[in-house]
């Protein structure tokens, strides 16, 4: 599953990437940071993240997954703070509803 | 890099917000997360209920690093009220834009009102953030009319070339030398013009019993139906003071908090024998008069329309902005002296929670800048 995650989030990462300038471009790493001290993204490239993971994860991992509850803005910081990061924060909560 | 503390929301209802007007604390970070005066008038919205969220604050190190405002409203559907939250005064320290606030303020809004949010205008940055969200979907927009009645070089000088500001007074004298041209127009018009002839106006502090009927009459299609209650609020609880000089709060607040000239007007237009056949609500910042409200039947839109425009004369303002179809179409037909006329248009967003429910033929009215309703 967590391979899944990575590959949407790097699908995630191509669209935005359609909207940053060439020399800006996000990398396709898992290290590559977002949000905090050395995040590479705005206010609005932060929400435009948010927006399509949660839109490609019910697609392409047919889960759907909500990023915006109170939990995940409680640790903003924590989840966005790479690439990973989320991957990690993604698969724990989707292994939540698993247990559920 | 230093080590930061983590960033912590402050939710603040309307409840929390009239205990922060009485702590001496809360007003003395660097940045001002929103003014006394506009403070008070959230704790009066008489759209709002004690435990509803008006202010979110980002703090991080004991400094306000963003703040959305939230003004609680209620809109009507086929007679049907639901309550949003109109966005106002988004603002994030732009030494923090990767601190992920602006998300953060966004979305605790949205969940804050069961993502029933409304927005009006707002900066470009703004709106791209709102639009990358994917919770919104535009309104049709407002279209209006500007009209420049008067040239005011010497200030529109001064705004855009600073370093003209030393022909300020050849300006003036240009200025002074125009606007008796305008004035000379403006009478001729108004005598030539029977419309002008046959109108009276009564201007109302607040909404009285006649009023209140009127705008009831006329308010079907308003998606926000304000009444009287809420007019009063607008007219008494401005969230811009007039004042002739910056004050201490007004360079800590990002957003407007004074202007030179700046005050509320209702007007309601009386034809003939005392026939009442509309009612307005003008508001003039500066140079500038809009507005914001109207209440008319159609047959009467060349009336109203040449009512505010002897008021914008009278006013000595630069620029009447309109924002109501009929007034916009009508103003062409009045033959109104001015140097030009040009169109404009204002925005309104309403979250995808609203998606379902049938929006057409209803009219939205007031709203402007800053992401703020009026």
């Amino acid at each position: 599953m967590h391979a899944k995650i990575t590959q949407m989030l790097f699908s995630v990462i191509d669209e935005l990437n359609q909207l940053r300038p060439t020399d800006d471009h996000l990398e396709k790493n898992l290290e590559t940071p977002l949000a905090g001290d050395y995040g590479r993204l705005d206010s609005a490239g932060l929400i435009n993240l948010i927006a399509v993971t949660e839109q490609k994860a019910a697609v392409e991992l047919g889960r759907p997954i909500l990023l915006t509850d109170d939990r995940t803005l409680s640790q903003v910081n924590l989840v966005f703070r790479t690439l990973g990061a989320l991957a990690d924060y993604i698969h724990l909560r989707l292994n939540e509803k698993n247990d559920g | 890099m230093e080590n930061r503390d983590a960033m912590e929301i402050k939710t603040f209802t309307v409840a929390e917000l009239k205990t922060a007007l009485e702590s001496e604390n809360f007003w003395l970070t660097k940045s001002l997360p929103i003014t006394k005066h506009r403070a008070l008038s959230y704790s009066r919205n008489p759209r709002a209920d004690e435990d509803d969220t008006v202010l979110l604050v980002a703090y991080q190190d004991n400094r306000v690093i963003g703040y959305l405002g939230i003004l609680p409203d209620k809109i009507f559907i086929n007679d049907v009220g639901y309550k949003l939250g109109w966005l106002t005064s988004w603002w994030v320290d732009p030494s923090c834009t990767t601190a992920g606030a602006g998300a953060i303020l966004l979305f605790k809004a949205l969940n804050a009102y069961d993502q029933y949010i409304g927005v009006s205008g707002g900066s470009r940055e703004a709106r791209k953030a709102l639009n990358a969200s994917q919770r919104f979907m535009a309104l049709k927009p407002l279209q209006g009319l500007d009209i420049r009645l008067r040239l005011n070089v010497a200030g529109n000088i001064s705004r855009r070339h600073p370093a003209l500001k030393i022909f300020r007074v050849l300006f003036k004298i240009l200025d002074a030398m125009t606007d008796e041209v305008v004035n000379l127009r403006g009478f001729i018009w108004q005598r030539r013009n029977s419309q002008c002839q046959r109108l009276t106006f009564e201007y109302i502090a607040a909404i009285d019993e006649e009023t209140d009927r009127f705008i009831q009459q006329h308010h079907r299609h308003d998606l926000t139906r304000k009444e009287k209650s809420d007019f009063s609020w607008i007219m008494n609880n401005p969230w811009i003071l007039s004042a002739p000089l910056k004050d201490s709060a007004s360079k800590r607040y990002y957003f407007s908090s004074r202007a030179d000239r700046f005050c509320y007007l209702g007007v309601k237009v009386f034809e003939h024998h005392n026939e009442m056949i509309g009612f307005f609500l003008l508001k003039v910042r500066d140079d500038r008069m809009s507005v914001m409200y109207c209440y008319f039947g159609s047959r009467h839109a060349a009336s109203i329309t040449a009512a505010a425009f002897l008021h914008a004369l009278a006013m000595d303002v630069s620029i009447l902005s309109l924002y109501d179809e009929q007034m916009a179409a009508s103003f062409s037909e009045l033959d109104c002296p001015c140097w030009s006329a040009r169109k404009n248009s204002r925005g309104f967003s309403l979250s995808k929670a609203f998606a379902d429910i049938p929006l057409a033929n209803c009219r939205l009215q007031g709203g402007d800048g800053d992401l703020a309703f009026y």
